[in-house]
Order: structure tokens, then sequence, then C-alpha cells
């Protein structure tokens, strides 16, 4: 009987700790349903939009001698646009897709060429088409040509039999020739990793302060809330150079990853990253009291970011309608700006708006951390 | 007149207030602190001291009221770099050797170099922890870790002192040490505020000021407040004077 009232005691004891604890609760109930709600939505989703120009040069022929005049190429792109797959745009000049296309405006310009319906009717050739492709994406590209010889099947069905000439995709890769799943993960991986690490340290770092006292010792100091901010980020910052260092390093030797741009870009991309971070992880400090309460959040840091911030699948995946929000995560644009240095091999200057929108975002959380430390004051 | 009365004190409070909804944990307190004396913040747990002292630090905003600290606004950096503050827990970094400490407190109060050197030899040398400057903090004793706490907060040579229950968790003989290191420091021209519930441990102070439920119930010598009593001890006075009020 003793044993019965001891063990009862104990866990009454737990469960009553638990109805104390309003956070504790929340993250039990809610918690799930998150992660739940986050993976279905992401989960489920095929690569569905992606942005791709269409030029059309194809010239009309008669199919046969009793037939009007076609051009089997309307026939296909007409397939190619019932497919949610593809983002279609169509312009007259190749060299103006293919611009779109460096530029990073376009994953692909398809160009039908001049000969098109005529080398498919004429026997003894075969017709093709010409594309010029961003392969930085590989899942994006393999969907856009699945795509191209989906419809084509669909195509030759629609056209009975009339027409039994193979056809060619002749890909031009502008970007990623020779790219691997791991050379698209990699980049993603390290600004994810960088990301969750430095928000989750400096949450608890910032948590510990307080919750040891040194916070406020810190503040009674002639330091001001900013420049404790401040110096908070010039050291997760120095810290995130070193790991991207270590992580590329690692990547290159172990992976054998595509490094086509500069390196130092890349590392500057995860310094500020690191610093983004972590004045994220100094605001939200502010709502934890204790480091369990910072534990606490970890889920509903780490779900919403592992899914949506375009690092393990693209964001081509995500639903339209949640695809909005992967833009208010950091590590989107800093795993962007990584692929778009590492694979596209381009500059400072193309990968500015994504560095630029980082340096928003902490400035941003600076500006709120410090608010939030100036507030526990009151 | 009033110029002479504010160069005299090292902190002046009207009206004093803290409130967090119903609970009043400071209530409209006039103090008047002058300079070079030890003076004592007496009361049971939960009479608002500590909540008096943080606002005196800047650390929290009175609800109403006001507060100088030697002629200047607490929380400001001229302020700020004047008084030292030792807070009741040991607040320092668990990680670091206690010159490591030494050496971030010493750059938040802009010191550097030589002169930092020369003060983290002095305080060491003051506290008695020359021979474990390259100790882990974490690897202390809790007496020690008091004693780099009070090092810490006298680093900077600040004009004020404010100590947050120095000798809570103290064995007798530290806290005898401490009582003659905070009269050495007054001698040398420092003020400092302390605050504690050991009652008998006030009689020390040269001033006191006691604080009931949030309210300054008294304010005088030791000596004074015994005799106006009628006790030989400062608990039999508390006791009386609570009586009185209550």
């Amino acid at each position: 009987m003793g044993k019965v009232n001891r063990v009862g005691s104990i866990t009454k004891r737990i469960l009553k700790e638990l109805l104390h604890d309003r956070r504790a609760m929340a993250m039990i109930l809610v918690a799930p349903i998150l992660a739940m709600t986050v993976f279905g939505v992401a989960l489920g989703g095929e690569v569905t939009e992606v942005e791709v120009a269409i030029v059309n040069n194809d010239v009309e022929r008669k199919i046969n001698d009793a037939g009007r005049e076609i051009r089997i190429s309307e026939e296909y792109i007409e397939i190619l646009e019932d497919k949610d797959s593809l983002d279609i745009t169509f312009l007259n000049e190749k060299e103006e897709a293919i611009e779109k296309v460096e530029d990073g405006e376009l994953w692909a310009a398809i160009v039908f060429p001049a000969d098109f319906t005529e080398s498919i009717i004429e026997e003894g050739s075969s017709g093709s088409i010409e594309m010029n492709a961003d392969r930085s994406d590989p899942q994006v590209f393999s969907e856009i040509i699945s795509s191209l010889e989906e419809s084509l099947e669909e195509m030759l069905e629609r056209l009975d039999g009339e027409i039994e000439r193979p056809m060619e995709i002749n890909v031009t890769e502008v970007y990623g020739e020779g790219a691997e799943f791991s050379d698209f993960l990699v980049p993603g991986v390290i600004a994810f990793a960088i990301f969750l690490l430095t928000t989750l340290l400096t949450l608890l770092a910032f948590t510990s302060e307080k919750v040891n006292g040194t916070l406020d010792r810190l503040l009674v100091s002639p330091a001001t809330e900013f420049e404790t901010v401040l110096a908070y980020s010039i050291a997760f910052g120095i810290i995130g150079a070193v790991q991207s260092i270590i992580l590329v390093s690692y990547g290159i030797a172990a992976f054998d990853l595509i490094i086509e741009g500069s390196i130092f870009i890349a590392f500057l991309v995860v310094s500020l990253l690191a610093m983004t971070s972590q004045s994220m992880g100094i605001l939200l400090s502010a709502a934890a009291k204790t480091q369990v309460q910072a534990v606490q959040m970890f889920p509903f840091i780490v779900l919403p970011t592992f899914l949506l911030s375009g690092i393990f699948w693209p964001i081509q995946a995500l639903p339209s309608r949640i695809r909005p929000l992967s833009n208010v995560l950091p590590p989107t644009h800093a795993a962007e700006a990584l692929r778009s240095v590492m694979i596209r091999g381009w500059g400072l200057l193309e990968v500015l708006p994504e560095i630029l929108t980082i340096v928003l975002f902490y400035l941003i959380f600076v500006i709120l951390a410090t608010l939030s430390l100036k507030l526990s004051r009151k | 007149m009033k110029a002479k009365t504010k160069r005299n004190f090292a902190i002046q409070t009207e009206s004093l207030s803290k409130h967090y909804g119903e609970l009043k944990a400071v209530d409209e307190v006039d103090l008047n602190i002058p300079k070079g004396c030890i003076y004592g913040l007496i009361g049971p747990n939960g009479a608002g001291k500590t909540t008096l002292i943080k606002m005196f630090t800047g650390s929290l905003a009175p609800s109403q009221g006001s507060v100088k600290i030697l002629n200047g606004t607490p929380g400001s950096p001229e302020v700020s770099s004047l008084i030292g503050y030792m807070p009741q827990r040991v607040a320092l970094y668990g990680g670091l050797t206690i010159e490591e400490n030494l050496d971030q407190f010493g750059g938040l109060y802009g010191l550097k170099d030589e002169e930092l050197s020369e003060q983290k030899e002095k305080v060491l040398d003051f506290v008695g922890l020359k021979h474990r400057r390259k100790s882990i903090l974490s690897e202390l004793s809790g007496g020690m870790k008091k004693r780099v706490s009070l090092a810490v907060s006298i680093l900077h040579e600040p004009q004020l002192l404010l100590l947050d229950e120095p000798t809570v968790g103290v064995d007798p003989e530290l806290k005898v040490e401490f009582w003659r290191n905070f009269k050495k420091l007054v001698q040398e021209g420092n003020t400092i505020v302390i605050t504690t519930h050991y009652l008998a441990e006030a009689e020390r102070c040269d001033e006191i000021g006691m604080l009931y439920e949030g309210k300054l119930i008294l304010e005088d010598s030791p000596e004074m407040v015994m005799e106006k009593t009628g006790t030989d001890g400062l608990e039999e006075a508390f006791v009386n004077i609570v009586k009185e009020v209550g």
C-alpha cells in the first residue's frame, strides 16, 4: 500500500506542477499541433509555378497532304500551360529570355526553333527544343524536364500517331553545370545550422545572463542596452565566420562541393546571418524568465525554419499561399545568397538584394532587442 | 542653501514608489543619505530593500516620485560610472577566471592597460585573493565568490557603493572581514548603502533606514534608535517600532 501511495504522490505532484506552469501546458498542447500543421502543409507539396520563358520561333507547316497548316509547338505549349508546375512567360527574343535566366529571374528559357514543326514532320529527322536552364536547384530543374517530357507524350497522343519522330531537349546549363543535390543542400544546411545554433545559443546565453544577474550588473555599468546587443552581435558574427570557414572547407573536402563564386562573400553572408540570429535570440529571451522557458521555445523556432526556409526542398514546393512566409525567415535569404554565390558564381552585386534583406532583418532585430532590454527596466 | 544640501547627500528621494499592480513594493519613501557614511537599509525579507536599490542603480524605473544619485539621474552614464553595485546573488561569469571577470567589468567602466592592471592588483589585495587570480570562478567556495563580487564592485573606484545583502550566506569570519573592508572604504571617502535583514549586523552602520512593507518607518543612527525605543539591540527595537506603526 505504501508503494502505491508513494508512486501516486509523485505522479500527482508532476501533474500539479504542470497545471501551475501555463507555458509548459501550452508547449505540450500547441507544439505537436504546430508540428503537424507545418509538416502537413510544407511537406505534401510538389514543385509548382516554376518561372520559365518560352520563345516560339516555330513556322507553320502542313502536317499531311490534305490537312491544314499548323505549328506543332502550339499544341505542345497548350499542354504545358495546363500544368501548374510551370509559370510561363512568352518572350520574342531568345537573348532576352537567356538574360532573364542569367539574372535569376527565370529558371529556364525554352526556345522552339523555326524548323521545329518541319523537322518533326520530315522523315528521318527529329524535332528539338533548346533550353537554357539554371540548374542550381536540381529539384526545380528536374521538375522542368519532367514537365517537358510528360507534355511531349501527351502531345504525341493527341496527334494520334500522325507523328512518330522522337524529340530532343538540348539543355545548356546557364548555372550549376554538373550540380548535384548535395550542392543544393549544403548551402541550405550551412544557413540552417548557423541560424539555429546562434539563435538558440544566444537565447540560452542571454537568459542565463538574466537569471544569474550578470545582465543586471552589465546594465548598471555605463554600458547601454544597445552597446550590449552590439557586443553580442560582434562576438557571434566572429563565431559565425569561423563556423562558416569550417563548414565550407569540410563541404569541399567531404562532398566535393561546387564553389563557383567568391568564398569570402559566402563567409560574409554567414557572418551576417549569425549576427541577425543572435539579435533575434536576445529578442526572444525577453519572453523567457528561466532557461527552461527558453528551451520550451525551441520547437517554435526550429520547425518553421526547417520547413519553410527552402533549405531542404525548394520554396517552389510550398503551397503558394504560405510561400510569402518563407520571406520573413532570415535563413531563406541566406540560403538563397549562398547558393547564388556557390553554384551560380554570383558576385557581391548580384547577391546584394539578399544581403541587404539580411542586414534589414539584423537592424530590425537589434532595435527590437534593445527596446526589449529597455522595457525590462519598467 | 539648497545647493549645499544637494552636495552633501549621496542619495535623495522624494515620494519614491514602485508599484506592481496592487502591490506597493516601495511606497512614498523620502530618503536623505549623507555622503561618507555607511547607511543601512534594514527590514525583513520583502520589505522593499532590493527594489529600492534597483531604483538607485537605474535598473528599475520608479512608478512615482523621484530619486537623485550623486545629484544625477540613476542609469545615466555619468552616474553609472560613479556607483559600484554588488547584487544579492554573485552575478559573475562562472566559466571565467577571477581576473577575466575583473577584465570584463574593468572594460565596462573604461579601465584599460596600466590603470586596469593597477586596479586589479589593488582590489585583489583588498579582498585577499591575489593568489587565486587564475582560478575559475565556478570552482571557488561561496565565500570567495562573494569576495570576487565585492572586488568587481569597487574595481573602478566608485564614490557610492550599493551593496544588496552582501553578507548573506557568508560565514562569521568573512562577515567580520567584510565589515572591516566597508569601514576602510568609507575612511577613503566612499559612501556605502547596504541592505540587510540581519538587524544585529546593522548596528555597525552609521545610519539606518527601517523599511516595512514598502514604507520607510524610521531613519536615524542605530544608537539613537535603541535609545528612543529603550532597547539594547536593533532587532528588539524593530519589533517594538513595527508594533507601534501597525
